[in-house]
């Protein structure tokens, strides 16, 4: 077998992914398996393996470890995991795992601290009751309260729970009471995500059956705005469509994906960016681990964008950002003029006022979030 | 070779009876094509038609024949079987003698049989009634031989009960062709003049024009002249299809073949002009055929302005393959720049379509079809309009004039009820109702063309499981109270949408139109208020609401590839649409209008 043939000269971001769940949400659609059904060391092993397919040159950027669920693996076997992750990339400035409300406990908190993990992120879904029997969650929302608390006393300092909105049978004056739980607990990062429905997702075909009818659109877009507005309020940045944070703790990786910048993917269905190539892994935790004992890439796919497709997702990815794209680094990044390149759609939609041009930056208005989709698709190809 | 031994017909067949199976037989018996290429034509007939269009199934095939001793020219000229094509029927017509009349042994005559043997009929040919397909176990041929005698007065008798597939009955018809069909007339010492019936375009040797002899001789070489135009040329090269081009050195009166003369601009020719010889020219053209009738009229303008010219010389190309439709340019303030195009009917116009987008790569944009109206101003003169926008003010329309038709349906007798009332709710008079046999009825209708042009025939169809057909004939306009009813997007009226309809039904038809445009047109980021008016008065409106919610919530680095994708199927779906104003209005959205469904 080679190690390290694919060398890593520049601090890279570097996604793990844990393909393990205790049993599997019905409206998620990331890869994960039940995890009684699997050999976890194994696995765990193989995507060391994969790991050391790369040479390290210099620390990671930033690390994230998510899933699937971080949090059910054993204790041990994720402190193992952690070790030798860092003993092959160093300890990154931001290393975020994770948890599931309800998988965690003070010590392992204290553990992971000490390991090297600094930013957590909490899977908390909702915290309204009705909604969490919805999403078929087994917590309440004093769990998540009691692991805020728990962590912060480890020594987090970085902490971001995962809020779900929109959800079947929900009003706005419930969600905006969850919401107010999240910022009384006086955390650092919010990301409020509307309930999507995904293909394939047993959610998705029970809407299709009529099972489950969801929200309005209009009901829907008064809760986004009411997440807007309300952690503006309560001194969190909106930095990205779904995403709010506490002065200086905007996730640094997540931010590597909407400045289109390289990232290494690690594990089962993983992808990887790396020279303009999409890499996605083989989904299937078997064939993965049987192609990374084989000495093989673990690879299912790989695209490469040409230079417009490449300015075309910089372009789109970029506008999530609340602050938009700087021109001139799209410039400098894909040797494109974005005014010229996408002429059409910005004067359009600057007439329309969705969209704005000022200080070398373009960028969504307020009025053009809620319906980012409809503009961006302007941005997804050019002829 | 003297003009007596030269038989030059056509077949002339409602859809799908045979006549292909029937030209391959006829091939086959004189050797024209070998048993293979035979057998491959019958199994893929289609695709050799696509494929080899021009040499197979050329305009004309040459073919010789042995009877009783004696050598033969037969020149079977090809005719189109759908009614928008009556005029290219007779334009064949018009280069040959007679015609085999082919009718399916298991379907009966059908309208368009009704409709393509009159044509042969008012254009003296000699018809030879055959009956084709009587190897299929549901042939009736008795019972058909009764509806041609009831229906076009050629006794029963003399109809030949043939099997095109099988070739029962194929040669005793040939020997007919010779014996009974008249041979051209012998004019070979007379000034040249041959009619040019087709053209087609070929990127290398330019121009090929397929002519009739009429009189005279030609020769390569020879300086021709066009007797429209007044144009000459050189003749580089003449020939026959054989059905493959095959080069003769000279054409004799009475022959049908194809001409070569290094003509490159398209529009030098003109189908249906005599060529005649330079130093020796005919006194007279010939008289050619009646010229075709457009129908219908439609607006095209490429989706994308910047492909107005690519339109343009497409049309061009497309023109001389086809001089039955016609395009204008045209500058709608909606729209923009695009085409007024006339066609003969709307297969013909969703052909032109259909071409201009596949072989050329335009993203077309087209309007509701509609028909030519005359106008009867105040002061008196008449003026033909062929689109609702170049309607005058109301207070200078002394009448308003719409084109009526004579709509032959035949049917079996139990639709009579069905179609009555399709009919009745299309505005159309019955004007008589005849009995070709037991179970099938001809119904002739007075219709205005209006309403029987877009979405008729499908419904006759529908409402008959499928063995109604139709076709119909001009017989000039009429006054009808009609009026234009006008859509406003974004309370802009949009030229491009308005309508002509009759005064009763414009009310509800408007509610209606209303509400399919409604559905035609996507969501945009903002509300859009749609409203119909007729003259001048807003009489419904409608909203199309924004987008409240349309956002990717998770966009994370895994989705990447996926939500790109997404996205440009989302901008995908945005193609083929015209702004006006800052709204997106689809294809769909101007066609929709027309759409009479429920629901």
């Amino acid at each position: 077998m080679k190690h390290g043939n694919i060398i890593i000269s520049q601090p890279t971001a570097l996604y793990i992914h844990i393909p393990f769940c205790e049993r599997k949400c019905f409206y998620c659609d990331f890869y994960s398996e039940p995890l009684k059904n699997h050999d976890v060391p194994k696995t765990l092993g193989a995507m060391l393996a994969e790991f050391d397919r790369y040479k390290f040159e210099s620390p990671a950027k930033t690390i994230y470890i998510g899933g699937g669920s971080p949090s059910c693996l054993l204790a041990e076997n994720l402190l193992h995991f952690i070790d030798e992750i860092t003993r092959r990339t160093g300890k990154a400035k931001e290393f975020t795992i994770e948890v599931n409300p309800g998988q965690t406990n003070p010590a392992l908190l204290n553990k992971l601290y000490a390991a090297g993990v600094n930013r957590l992120s909490i899977g908390a879904q909702s915290l309204c009751k009705k909604d969490i029997e919805f999403l078929r969650r087994d917590y309440q929302s004093a769990t998540v309260t009691r692991l805020v608390n728990a962590a912060k006393k480890a020594g987090f300092d970085n902490i971001s729970i995962d809020l779900i909105f929109a959800v079947p049978g929900s009003n706005l004056r419930r969600w905006k009471r969850g919401l107010q739980k999240a910022v009384s607990m006086n955390i650092d990062h919010i990301s409020a995500y509307a309930l999507s429905y995904e293909h394939g997702t047993a959610l998705t075909k029970m809407r299709d059956a009529g099972l489950v009818k969801p929200v309005s659109e209009n009901l829907d877009r008064q809760m986004y705005e009411a997440v807007i507005d309300m952690l503006a309020a309560a001194g969190f940045e909106h930095y990205e469509i779904s995403n709010f944070a506490k002065p200086h703790k905007q996730c640094r990786h997540n931010l590597t994906y909407w400045n289109n910048e390289e990232y290494i993917g690690i594990g089962p269905s993983a992808t990887s960016h790396l020279q303009r190539r999409r890499i996605t892994n083989i989904r299937d935790i078997h064939d993965y681990c049987k192609a990374v004992e084989a000495g093989k890439a673990p690879v299912e796919e790989c695209i490469e964008s040409d230079e417009r497709n490449f300015a075309c997702e910089t372009a789109v990815l970029g506008l999530r950002k609340i602050c938009g794209l700087n021109l001139a680094k799209f410039h400098e990044r894909t040797g494109f003029d974005a005014l010229k390149m996408f002429a059409e759609p910005v004067k359009k939609y600057r007439q329309l006022n969705l969209i704005e041009v000022s200080n070398g930056r373009l960028k969504l208005t307020r009025a053009a979030l809620p319906i980012a989709n409809s503009i961006l698709c302007d941005f997804a190809g050019a002829d | 070779m003297g003009t007596e031994n030269i038989r030059n017909f056509c077949i002339i067949a409602h859809i799908d009876h045979g006549k292909s199976t029937l030209a391959d037989r006829i091939m086959l018996l004189t050797g024209a094509v070998t048993p293979r290429e035979f057998h491959e034509q019958l199994l893929d007939d289609m695709d050799i038609e696509r494929e080899r269009g021009i040499t197979i199934k050329a305009s004309s095939v040459t073919m010789n024949y042995n009877y009783n001793g004696k050598d033969y020219m037969l020149n079977l000229i090809d005719t189109p079987g759908h009614v928008d094509f009556s005029y290219e029927v007779s334009r064949s017509m018009a280069a040959c003698e007679g015609a085999l009349l082919l009718v399916d042994a298991t379907q009966g005559v059908q309208a368009q049989t009704v409709a393509n043997a009159y044509l042969a009929i008012n254009s003296n040919h000699e018809i030879i009634p055959v009956i084709n397909k009587i190897d299929l176990p549901a042939a009736q041929p008795d019972v058909v031989a009764q509806e041609i005698e009831h229906i076009l007065g050629i006794p029963a008798g003399q109809c030949f009960k043939i099997s095109g597939k099988t070739g029962e009955g194929v040669e005793e018809l040939l020997h007919a062709v010779i014996e009974f069909l008249p041979t051209p007339e012998d004019k070979s010492s007379d000034p040249t003049a041959a009619l040019i019936y087709d053209s087609h375009f070929d990127g290398y040797r330019g121009v090929i024009c397929y002519v009739r002899l009429f009189a005279g001789s030609l020769k390569c070489g020879q300086k021709i002249k066009m007797m429209a135009t007044g144009s000459t040329y050189l003749v580089t090269e003449l020939g026959k299809f054989t059905p493959r081009m095959s080069k003769v050195d000279g054409l004799g009166a009475g022959e049908v073949g194809y001409l070569i003369a290094n003509i490159k601009r398209l529009a030098d020719v003109t189908i249906g002009d005599t060529i005649t010889l330079e130093n020796n020219p005919a006194t007279h053209p010939l008289p050619g055929y009646k010229k075709p009738m457009q129908m219908v009229f439609s607006d095209f303008y490429p989706a994308n302005n910047t492909q107005y010219e690519k339109m343009r010389q497409a049309f061009e190309k497309l023109a001389l393959n086809d001089t039955s439709f016609s395009f204008f340019p045209q500058n709608s303030p909606a729209l923009g720049f695009g085409f007024r195009c006339g066609f003969l009917g709307m297969l013909h116009m969703e052909i032109i379509q259909e071409r201009l987008e596949r072989e050329n790569d335009i993203e077309i944009v087209q309007t509701a079809p509609t028909v030519s109206y005359e106008v009867v101003k105040k002061d008196g003169t008449v003026e033909i309009i062929d689109s609702p926008s170049q309607l005058p003010d109301t207070s200078h329309i002394e009448e308003l004039r719409e084109p009526f038709v004579k709509l032959e349906i035949i049917c079996p007798t139990d639709c009579i009820g069905n179609i009555m009332k399709l009919s009745e709710a299309r505005r159309c008079r019955l004007i008589r109702t005849d009995y070709i046999s037991a179970t099938r009825v001809l119904m002739e209708y007075k219709a205005p063309l209006a309403e029987i042009v877009y979405d008729f025939y499908d419904q006759l169809k529908g409402i008959s499981s499928g063995y109604a057909t139709m076709d119909y004939e001009f017989i000039g306009f009429e006054a009808s109270n009609l009026v234009k009813i006008d859509f406003l997007i974004n309370g802009k009226p949009v030229d491009a949408l308005a309508m002509i309809i009759h005064r009763d039904n414009a009310e509800p038809r408007g509610r209606k139109m209303l509400i399919k445009l409604r559905k035609a047109i996507p969501r945009h980021q903002f509300e859009i208020p749609l409203q119909v008016a007729i003259g001048g008065k807003i009489i419904a409106r409608e909203t199309i609401k924004g987008f409240r919610k349309d956002v990717t919530a998770k966009l994370y680095g895994g989705d990447v590839t996926r939500k790109m994708k997404l996205l440009k199927k989302q901008k995908e779906g945005k193609k083929r649409m015209k702004s006006i104003g800052n709204v997106s209005v689809p294809q769909e959205a101007f066609m929709s209008i027309l759409d009479n469904s429920e629901e």
